[in-house]
């Protein structure tokens, strides 16, 4: 099978950027990505743009009318919060088909305001009268089944914003650059138990792009500063008996997390960092367990040991992960793979996982239905 | 429409209209919980299909009705929503006794009393008085602690 390279990689600083466009932040990014390997967009021979709320107006197309319509091919995917890795994927299947040697992935996204919800349906809105449809909520009853079997506490899934935070205070690109101790964790709002303010993903703008090339291509420019995808998998949710009712962010993860380890020849013990979709502080814990980082049960304690803070065993989530970096959704799937990249290269600064050779990202997009997708990288 | 055209059609529209998607109305005025079931496989499903979405079977799904008792599976309290909507309230997952999970709010319930398997049951409302643009009013449901 044809390799395929990560020859440049980059994002904004994720945040509010109420003057610009998403067409002009994919932009941004974009650049940013081709500069760090000394590319142009005259080298792009095809985009693919993952965006939620902005793919039916054509970002791809409308981020190239702002660096350059140079004609090539363009792909708009929407996937949820997976859409920036459908897009990053789609990139290397098509160098893996061999129609192309130089392919730029870009997610872009600019968030509608507040908290997020699946579309209404017919009817009265069913908020309030049958449950709550909120992603905090969701994804608090799914930390509830994991507290209520394995006794999981409040403290554990609050110690995620609590590490996740101090974590971006060394990420000049995350929203949020603050220390929030245990204490103001617990203490700030609460939104649905066992979920506070703090341990919910704030909802911002931002973008981040990847340059994708062919092992041809990667040799030309050189393999220094090169990124090998290891693995790449893009899974679905399968029949669960309580979906939709009951969201389940756990076998979709298990599905991709099996497939990218396996393409990759590799098992969780061989990570030297993971970036995975930390939602909220709860989501964290349960891919502790769907990923493999530690057996079934054991995510709370793993939280607890400090294995996965900055200087741990496998440092989870050092860009801050979504609850500090923020999550625009659809850029959200390429942002953990240009941290990742930072990571390989030695470039991530004073977060730096030492000797990092090896890394994971992870996200999960959901809409009552799901999509993951899992990257491994290695550095070439 | 005016506010006349309004009151007019609340006088014409007085059959209730289901406000979730498994909530059955019976010719004598009662409701139920209904799901639908594979003969092929046994899955439970709330939403109508064209095929069965566990084992793929193309038999028709097979309507059947839940007693209306459950399980409480996993739940939440909501202490911030959108606006306008009142907090707190419990959002329940909860298995029906009759095989189908369904989500909804529990209400009634002391929270300390909230853990896994707690016996609840439905029971019909008239889904917070809402009515639709004809002035139908609606039938919805919610959860409260007990066997029956």
């Amino acid at each position: 099978m044809p390799e395929v390279y990560i020859a440049g990689a980059d994002m904004i600083r994720f945040g509010r950027h109420p003057d610009r466009s998403p067409f002009q932040l994919a932009a941004e990014a974009s650049l940013l990505a081709l500069d760090d390997c000394g590319m142009s967009i005259l080298d792009i021979e095809a985009v693919f743009a993952g965006s939620t709320f902005n793919s039916a107006s054509m970002v791809a197309q409308r981020m190239l009318q702002l660096i350059g319509q140079t004609g090539v091919p363009c792909v708009n995917v929407s996937n949820a919060c997976a859409a920036g890795a459908t897009a990053v994927r789609q990139a290397i299947l098509a160098i893996k088909s061999g129609e192309y040697d130089v392919v730029l992935a870009v997610g872009a996204e600019k968030n509608p305001r507040g908290l997020l919800a699946s579309p209404p349906s017919d009817g009265p809105p069913a908020e309030g009268l049958f449950g709550s449809i909120s992603t905090p909520a969701i994804f608090a009853e799914a930390g509830m089944i994991h507290a209520n079997r394995f006794g999981t506490t409040i403290e554990q899934f609050a110690q995620v914003a609590v590490k996740n935070h101090h974590h971006s205070t060394m990420n000049p690109k995350a929203a949020y650059q603050i220390e929030t101790p245990l204490e103001e964790v617990l203490a700030s709002e609460m939104i649905a138990w066992p979920l506070t303010k703090l341990m919910c993903s704030p909802n911002v703008d931002g973008a981040a792009a990847v340059v994708l090339v062919s092992e041809k291509k990667a040799r030309e420019l050189g393999l220094g500063r090169a990124v090998r995808i290891r693995g790449s998998a893009l899974m679905s949710d399968p029949f669960e008996a309580r979906s939709p009712e009951m969201f389940d962010p756990n076998s979709v993860t298990r599905l991709a997390a099996a497939k990218a380890y396996e393409m990759a020849g590799l098992g969780p013990e061989d990570l030297d960092l993971a970036e995975l979709h930390d939602c909220f502080a709860t989501a964290e814990i349960l891919h502790y367990e769907n990923l493999g980082l530690c057996g079934e049960g054991e995510a709370g304690r793993l939280i607890d040991s400090g294995e996965t803070a900055l200087g741990g065993r496998l440092p989870v989530n050092v860009s801050g992960g979504l609850l500090a970096k923020g999550h625009p959704i659809g850029a959200t799937g390429v942002a953990n793979i240009v941290e990742l990249v930072y990571h390989l290269r030695g470039e991530a600064g004073a977060r730096q996982v030492e000797g990092a050779k090896i890394g994971l990202a992870h996200v999960l997009g959901f809409a009552t239905v799901s999509a993951c997708g899992v990257h491994i990288l290695e550095k070439a | 429409m005016t506010q006349s055209d309004k009151s007019a059609n609340v006088g014409a529209a007085t059959e209730p209209r289901p406000a979730h998607r498994a909530v059955r109305t019976g010719s004598d005025g009662s409701h139920w919980i209904e799901g639908l079931r594979c003969e092929d496989c046994g899955a439970f499903v709330a939403d109508a299909a064209l095929a069965c979405r566990r084992c793929a079977s193309r038999k028709p799904l097979v309507a059947v009705r839940s007693t209306g008792t459950g399980k409480l599976y996993s739940w939440t309290v909501i202490h911030r929503s959108y606006p306008g909507i009142a907090v707190p309230f419990v959002s329940a997952i909860v298995d029906l006794d009759s095989g189908m999970t369904l989500k909804g709010t529990l209400r009634d319930v002391d929270m300390a009393s909230l853990r896994p398997g707690l016996p609840v049951r439905v029971v019909f409302d008239d889904a917070g008085g809402a009515r639709d643009s004809q002035g139908a009013p609606y039938v919805g449901f919610h959860f409260v602690p007990g066997e029956d």
